[in-house]
């Protein structure tokens, strides 16, 4: 079985369990449109001050929310004892990473695609024909997010205080994500397209696509029983 | 406070921790040293024992 | 079995004092010898201990690299010890680097802090080995602490160069994205006395460093050791 099935097998059960609770993504869902209302009452701002502002704000929402996925992520391994299970059977790890990255992917995806219209229509922003271009930007973010979040959720899986130790040991290494989205996200606002901040664009793709590899080679390690 | 006062402050500063840390790494060892002595050397008496 | 102890702890005594030695030299020369800068005056003088201590700490963040891959490949623990011991120096050495910049900021910017590509970097450099020394002491079992440690000891260190372009990206925005280096390279127009002083530091830096991280590479084996004979013995 080729890696890449193996991960749709895996991610397929994933789904199949969300989609019977839901509440991961109810969760999720709801902490980020909370997030919302709390920057609103926090930055008591003036309408052309929330355009600058909105990149920020949207980015820490999701990084918040995000980080509970993670939490979340292994949970269900945990609790059954599954985890033990998985290692036993003769997956790739690689496999294993792949699924559960692009598990947290669309867990996330599907509340951004929620909160940021609803965004958009709290903080009364215009420009809603920038959203593709913006959706862009966000769908590389997210992705560099959950691929380093499901690597260090791994790493921090058996440790005490692993809710608190999980997003202090993720945040600093996720910097150039922060810098380059809020930055895309905020010359796309400002000028209408990337422009100048394409090579913020370009650095992206690139932790994207050197963590994913990392991600991949080095799962085997990552998981031990 | 004049540039000396800043030099001195860093060079303070840096002397300072890391003669702390010089310090405190030399206790752990110590105590390491002689905690391994003194299991080896209690490890040694038993087997002294045993023959 | 004693005397290469013995040797082994004469040799380690011996680079302690080739260590001090060269420090005092160092201290000499950045006080004494080397000239005041023409524009900084006399605060200039704490690059001969910032500049060594930003590279011994990258030094640090390299052997840490290099024992976490070794140890993911081999699981000899020798190369995890290694890896754990040259974190906490990073952290050290890092952490002085950081207080050195902003004691050299003070008198130059006027402020104590500020967000500059520098300093920042150096700040991000902190939080990242902290929180491998905390991941370490956060788990119970040695050999996960040790692979989990690995783990974040190679994804940070690959992580360093993209932090170093988005963060000086970051902080030069209307410059063209190929200039990464920073506001002043430190070798440019430097009179040669200076050059001698910031060399004979920065010896003197890298002996300190390989004296402190040959004792805590030490410790942490005795420690190790200790485990195994108590574990033998069920104390």
């Amino acid at each position: 079985m080729t890696l890449l099935r193996q991960a749709y097998l895996l991610l397929r059960k994933d789904l199949l369990l969300e989609w019977r609770r839901r509440d991961s993504l109810l969760t999720m869902f709801f902490f980020g449109t909370l997030l919302l209302f709390v920057f609103h009452f926090a930055f008591d701002m003036p309408p052309d001050k929330v355009v600058e502002l909105a990149p920020a704000l949207l980015w820490l929402a999701f990084l918040f929310t995000g980080t509970l996925g993670l939490a979340q992520l292994f949970q269900a391994e945990r609790d059954n004892h599954c985890l033990d299970a998985l290692l036993l059977s003769p997956l790739d790890r690689g496999a294993l990473f792949l699924a559960k990255s692009a598990f947290n992917l669309i867990l996330m995806l599907l509340v951004e695609s929620v909160v940021i219209p609803l965004f958009w229509i709290l903080f009364n922003l215009g420009s809603w024909n920038l959203l593709p271009q913006l959706f862009l930007v966000t769908l590389l973010g997210t992705l560099g997010f959950c691929v380093l979040g499901t690597i260090t959720a791994a790493i921090t899986l058996r440790a005490r205080a692993r809710e608190l130790l999980l997003p202090l040991v993720l945040f600093p290494l996720m910097i150039p994500v922060i810098l380059a989205t809020i930055r895309c996200m905020e010359m796309v606002l400002r000028t209408g397209s990337f422009g100048d901040a394409i090579a913020w664009l370009r650095l992206l793709i690139g932790f994207d696509v050197i963590f994913l590899t990392i991600g991949v080679l080095i799962f085997d390690w990552v998981i031990e029983s | 406070m004049g540039a000396w006062g800043y030099v001195s402050l860093a060079y303070g500063i840096v002397c300072g921790v890391i003669l702390m840390y010089w310090f405190l790494l030399k206790r752990r060892y110590n105590a390491a040293e002689a905690e391994l002595n003194r299991l080896r050397s209690s490890e040694a008496a038993a087997n002294h024992d045993k023959s | 079995m004693e005397r290469s102890t013995k040797t082994v702890k004469r040799r380690k005594g011996m680079l302690g004092v080739l260590a001090l030695v060269a420090v005092v030299a160092g201290l000499c020369w950045s006080l004494l010898v080397a000239p005041p800068d023409a524009y900084q005056g006399e605060v200039q003088r704490i690059m001969y201990l910032h500049l060594p201590s930003i590279l011994t700490a990258y030094l640090s963040y390299f052997l840490v690299f290099i024992g976490s891959g070794m140890y993911l490949w081999k699981r000899d623990n020798k190369d995890d010890l290694l890896a754990h011991a040259a974190a906490e120096l990073g952290v050290l050495f890092t952490a002085l680097t950081i207080i050195e910049g902003s004691i050299w900021g003070k008198p130059t910017w006027g402020v104590w802090w500020t967000w500059d590509a520098r300093l920042t970097l150096t700040a991000i450099l902190l939080l990242i080995y902290a929180g491998y020394l905390m991941l370490r002491s956060s788990i119970e079992d040695e050999q996960r602490a040790a692979s989990a440690a690995a783990i974040l000891g190679i994804l940070g260190f690959l992580d360093i160069p993209l932090i170093h372009m988005s963060v000086y990206w970051w902080r030069t925005l209307h410059q063209p994205p190929s200039i990464l280096r920073p506001d002043k390279a430190p070798w440019e127009n430097v009179h040669p006395a200076m050059l001698t002083a910031l060399t004979i530091s920065f010896v003197g830096f890298l002996l300190l460093y390989f004296y402190l991280l040959s004792l805590r590479y030490r410790v942490g084996e005795m420690r190790q050791e200790i485990k195994a004979l108590r574990l033998e013995r069920g104390v």
